[in-house]
């Protein structure tokens, strides 16, 4: 029963999902596994094969640290729109474009190890009442060792119960990048001619 | 004279300026942001009750309605102080709702209990809880009142309802998670949005047959990121918006060829649209950005982004 609730929890963190969590993707957000360019940005395509140069990519670079204030990020994309063309605006969103999708992707992967995590914890503490229930019907009882598989199990308990609470934080940094990329497009967008 | 003119003056001073007041549901912030419609600036943030999604206006635009979701009902306010006035029963997990073009009664889709509850608004009660398919969310009326139509988004069906026997009496297949249900002004054609199919059918509501499935390509978006919501059509039934979700694109069909003439960017994870009374313009809600984006419906332009509170939901516009 209790194996019942913990699955139950896992599966459900919050009313209402949009969609269904599985151990791959324990959110309520649907998985989006990668972002496209169109999506953040309607100005012209970069040219295709062209090259970055050095100082878009370094600008790029800077401009998706989330370190960076947003107002900070405008004022560095105003300087480089000062000179820069159409198409040296697309490379410089493509550039930070490309960079917020694989930091993205990374951490997908990083909630989808999360998941499967989870469950296995959920199977550890599964397997640790069983072998209480065990202990506890012995004839004679083993107190220390009742005692010490409690102690454990009170432990994966808290960690379950832990990481179950920071899941809903965990789940929204996916969405904190595509804000802050969808923030810099609208941004490098306003320069277009 | 100076005595009337007195009184003018008076008049004019003492009537609150009723410029259309626009109303956002922020389902995260459990809050309505309201927008005047001609200065674009935020006049307030009121709090409405747990996670308001759905919100609609009485044609008289003297009741504000809003889905409280979690607190299992609807609440009504004065759109012009944004106090409560009353409640109305829902059923249990109210999403989305529509108001019989007369005001009454109130058609609500139950997302839990697969129910559609029919509400009277005069007299608060509840007519009838109508059994449809799976997670109900969509809901659309005719401009003669007498379909309603329910789309239900696990059995992906658009339910034909008859508006005084409370019965289904037709059902149609459509894509993937159907969330939406739109008739245009004269009635000839209903749009349902798939948000996992990624289309909009278009429906013949004399027949039920379907005319045509419209699907949406945009160069650089990657097709699982389209996700149809909202759909609003201009009187005139010359233009569709289709709000895409993800693809933070508002999509513009050609009411007569059913053909996509443009994609709008808007902002992040739009859903719902509305129209201000003279068209001019139509706000769109972006629910990962948190803010509203305003369209220009002649040309086709987003015009102005303006933040609203958090996870914006819901818009609708007042009809005076």
């Amino acid at each position: 029963m209790r194996n019942l609730l913990l699955a139950a929890a896992l599966l459900v963190p919050v009313a209402a999902p949009a969609a269904t969590p599985t151990a791959d993707w324990p959110c309520i957000q649907r998985l989006q596994p990668r972002l496209s360019l169109g999506q953040v940005w309607s100005g012209p395509p970069p040219a295709e094969g062209a090259a970055t140069p050095p100082a878009t990519a370094a600008l790029a670079e800077r401009l998706v640290q989330r370190r960076m204030a947003l107002d900070e990020a405008e004022s560095e994309i105003a300087d480089f729109a000062a000179t820069a063309d159409a198409q040296a605006l697309a490379l410089l969103m493509q550039a930070v474009f490309q960079r917020i999708d694989t930091q993205r992707a990374t951490i997908i992967q990083g909630i989808s190890r999360y998941g499967h995590a989870q469950v296995a914890l959920a199977g550890q503490v599964e397997t640790r009442r069983r072998h209480m229930a065990e202990l506890e019907t012995a004839d004679p009882p083993d107190f220390d060792a009742i005692d010490a598989e409690e102690r454990a199990l009170d432990i994966d308990m808290r960690v379950f119960t832990d990481r179950q609470q920071s899941l809903t934080y965990v789940c929204e940094s996916p969405v904190l990048l595509e804000q802050r990329l969808f923030a810099l497009g609208r941004a490098i967008a306003a320069h277009l001619p | 004279m100076k005595h009337a003119l007195a009184i003018l003056l008076l008049t004019i001073a003492a009537t609150p300026a009723l410029a259309a007041k626009v109303y956002v549901s922020n389902e995260k912030g459990n809050d309505v942001t309201v927008i005047d419609g001609d200065t674009f600036e935020v006049l307030g943030t009121y709090p409405v009750g747990n996670r308001p999604r759905g919100i609609t206006i009485s044609p008289d635009g003297k009741e504000l309605y809003v889905c409280a979701s979690d607190d299992d009902l609807v609440r009504v306010f004065d759109p012009e102080t944004m106090q409560e006035i009353h409640t109305l029963p829902s059923g249990p997990d109210p999403e989305l709702f529509v108001l019989h073009p007369s005001g009454n009664p109130l058609y609500i889709a139950n997302e839990d209990d697969n129910l559609v509850t029919v509400v009277d608004t005069q007299t608060h009660r509840m007519l009838a809880e109508i059994p449809v398919g799976v997670e109900p969310e969509g809901m659309g009326v005719s401009p003669d009142g007498k379909v309603v139509i329910n789309t239900s988004e696990t059995t992906n069906m658009a339910h034909f309802i008859d508006a005084e026997t409370f019965e289904i009496f037709a059902n149609v297949l459509v894509d993937s998670r159907p969330r939406f249900a739109e008739f245009n002004h004269d009635g000839s054609k209903l749009f349902v949005s798939a948000e996992i199919g990624g289309t909009v059918t278009v429906i013949d509501p004399a027949s039920q047959e379907i005319a045509k499935v419209i699907s949406f390509d945009i160069p650089g978006v990657l097709p699982e990121a389209i996700q149809p919501v909202g759909v609003r059509v201009t009187a005139d039934g010359k233009k569709v918006f289709v709000a895409l979700g993800p693809a933070n694109r508002v999509a513009v069909i050609d009411g007569e060829s059913l053909e996509v003439t443009d994609y709008i960017l808007v902002g992040q994870r739009v859903w719902q649209l509305a129209f201000t009374p003279d068209e001019k313009h139509l706000y769109t809600t972006n629910g990962n950005s948190n803010d509203v984006t305003v369209i220009d419906v002649a040309t086709n332009t987003a015009l102005r982004s303006i933040p609203v509170g958090q996870q914006p939901w819901g818009v609708v516009v007042a009809p005076n």
